[in-house]
């Protein structure tokens, strides 16, 4: 509600988003920022609202990318069927984790779910049936029936469409008895429960719901890129949407978009500059990783909050300081008993 | 409403609450009192579920509690007012008191994605209700503020308001009037004593001797975990066991007052 931004700049924004494509020559890197986008748009909520952490979303990218590879290339099951089973998977995996590991908080959290990741790269590696050492190449084309998409703009409409849709889920749970629960997990997990917010199934349902979000982005990919396998989910990818996360601003409905799109640019900027010839082949890996801890520091430093929260912050200060000097001051000491009853 | 039988609970071999009854009926405002480290707190905390005893049962509405979740004694209607803040600082004022009022309401999460119309009904009752209680503790001119903003006072207040849109049988006070100023205290004891004209039971633990006295219709003495004298205000002022052990002083600077 305080976190509002104007309805002017996310239509100018939206209008961008759809225009921009069009004069692009190759959507690779578009449609990576959008799909990172939805993806910190969940993190965000597990992570800036219900205030714990994930060091291994990328385990739910993959487990989406992977329904899609499986379902449709192993067991030639219609590829919009494999779409759809992709987030809910997630979130059934998401959940099946979860209940041990949302016992843990902190350290333990994070520390818990980086090797939940490893673990599923260990599993996509060594189980032949989800790719192995090679990877399942061939998915499909998406669509339905005889009518199926070519060319990559296709993907990119249906990403900023699963986009808004994330954007919107969040929005309204947010905005809601149950998202005002999740909210209060991370201010006091026992004031919390003493307002009848169940502390447990709350997280887990917090964190399938960003794990849904997670997995339908990464069966997108799968069907975009169109080849599954182990080294699909660096974990450098996990941190990075970590990064975009608390640069975008951590427990804001735009931080996650915000972030994603600002760490993706610098990313391709980065990499145009390695490109260059003369350079050694490691200055992409080197510029990338010294980027993300440079940018890392720098807003922890500064904007410790993230951009959107930092800017919401401002705009609310400078309301109450003007509702303050209409108002007459001795609204600050009204007595607590004068208006009872 | 309230049984609590030979409750106790040990931390690391030495009991904060030893042996501990209590029985509170429906309506009564029950005061608790005794020196730092009696055990009031841990009581509290045994009745709400933040802790578990290590024997002993809980009985509330006539049904055993003491191995319930949290949350599920809030839904039956249990609420606390810790005595720290305890609040949820991202929220605003008005959000941190509609969080209370999950206690009393089911709509769940896929309601909320989808915005079904009853979710939005119930939303709408749950903001009605939060600017009463706001309202109700003076500080519905604050309802858009972030809630760390707060004075303490008002925190305290605000804790009230968010315990009782719990729609609470049973208020568990945790020293409300610590740190408050004499006119905020004034204002907590009408309030207390309005809810308590309203028929909720309420347990009081208070430093603020002279408060309890004043508002309780029975009061329980805790000392080194526990019950050492139990009674009416006038019967706990001349209880020599409680003077020897607590009192004295405090008794004796209460009636100069």
């Amino acid at each position: 509600m305080t976190r509002r931004i104007p309805a002017l700049v996310v239509c100018v924004a939206a209008v961008i988003a759809l225009v921009v494509p069009l004069f692009l020559p190759d959507l690779s890197f578009y449609i990576q920022m959008i799909l990172a986008a939805v993806i910190v748009t969940g993190l965000s909520l597990f992570m800036g609202y219900a205030g714990q952490a994930s060091l291994g979303h990328g385990a739910f990218v993959a487990v989406g990318a992977l329904t899609v590879a499986v379902m449709t290339v192993r067991l030639g099951l219609p590829p919009l069927l494999a779409l759809i089973c992709a987030p809910i998977l997630a979130a059934v995996f998401a959940y099946i984790v979860g209940l041990p590991l949302l016992r843990l908080r902190g350290h333990y959290l994070a520390f818990g779910t980086l090797a939940l990741l490893l673990i599923v790269q260990a599993v996509i590696a060594t189980v032949p049936f989800f790719g192995g050492g090679l990877g399942i190449f061939g998915v499909p084309p998406l669509g339905v029936g005889d009518a199926v998409i070519s060319g990559q703009l296709p993907y990119v409409y249906l990403s900023l469409a699963v986009l808004a849709l994330a954007l919107l889920i969040s929005r309204n749970v947010i905005r809601s008895r149950f998202g005002r629960g999740v909210r209060a997990l991370a201010g006091s997990e026992s004031a919390a429960a003493s307002s009848g917010v169940p502390v447990l199934r709350t997280k887990l349902a917090v964190f399938a719901l960003s794990a849904a979000f997670a997995g339908l982005a990464g069966g997108i990919m799968a069907f975009f890129t169109p080849y599954v396998s182990s080294e699909s989910f660096p974990v450098a990818t996990s941190i990075a949407y970590i990064i975009m996360a608390v640069i975008g601003g951590l427990g804001s409905l735009w931080g996650g978009v915000i972030g994603a799109v600002l760490v993706s640019l610098l990313v391709q900027v980065l990499n145009a500059v390695s490109n260059q010839p003369g350079l050694p082949a490691t200055t992409g890996p080197v510029l990338q990783y010294g980027a993300y801890a440079l940018v890392l520091i720098l807003a922890l430093l500064f904007i410790p909050k993230g951009i959107v929260p930092t800017i919401a912050q401002a705009m609310r200060r400078r309301r109450d300081r003007r509702a303050d000097a209409a108002a007459p001051t001795d609204v600050a000491v009204e007595p607590w008993a004068s208006v009872q009853g | 409403m309230l049984t609590v039988t030979s409750l106790s609970r040990a931390f690391g071999g030495v009991y904060a609450t030893k042996d501990v009854s209590v029985t509170v009926p429906e309506g009564e405002l029950r005061g608790v009192i005794g020196p730092n480290g009696a055990g009031k707190s841990t009581l509290f905390n045994l009745i709400g579920g933040h802790l578990r005893a290590n024997a002993g049962s809980i009985e509330f509405g006539g049904a055993r509690v003491d191995r319930l979740p949290v949350h599920r004694r809030a839904r039956l209607g249990i609420a606390i007012v810790f005595q720290g803040a305890r609040l949820f600082p991202e929220m605003s004022v008005l959000e941190n008191v509609m969080v209370g009022a999950n206690a009393a309401t089911r709509a769940g999460a896929v309601a909320a994605a989808l915005r079904l119309p009853s979710q939005r009904n119930e939303e709408r009752g749950i903001r009605q209700r939060a600017f009463a209680a706001l309202g109700r503790v003076g500080l519905a001119a604050w309802a858009e503020r972030d809630a760390e903003a707060l004075p303490l006072g008002q925190q305290r207040r605000l804790q009230v308001a968010r315990a009782l849109m719990g729609e609470p049988r049973l208020l568990l006070l945790d020293e409300p009037a610590s740190g408050l100023r004499a006119a905020e205290r004034e204002d907590l004891s009408e309030l207390i004593t309005e809810l308590h004209r309203e028929g909720m039971t309420i347990m009081l633990i208070e430093h603020d001797v002279s408060m309890v006295m004043r508002l309780a219709d029975k009061i329980t003495v805790l000392d080194l975990g526990e019950v050492i004298a139990e009674g009416t205000p006038a019967e706990i002022r001349r209880n020599q066991r409680v003077i020897d052990a607590y009192l004295g002083g405090e008794a004796a600077h209460a009636d100069a007052e």
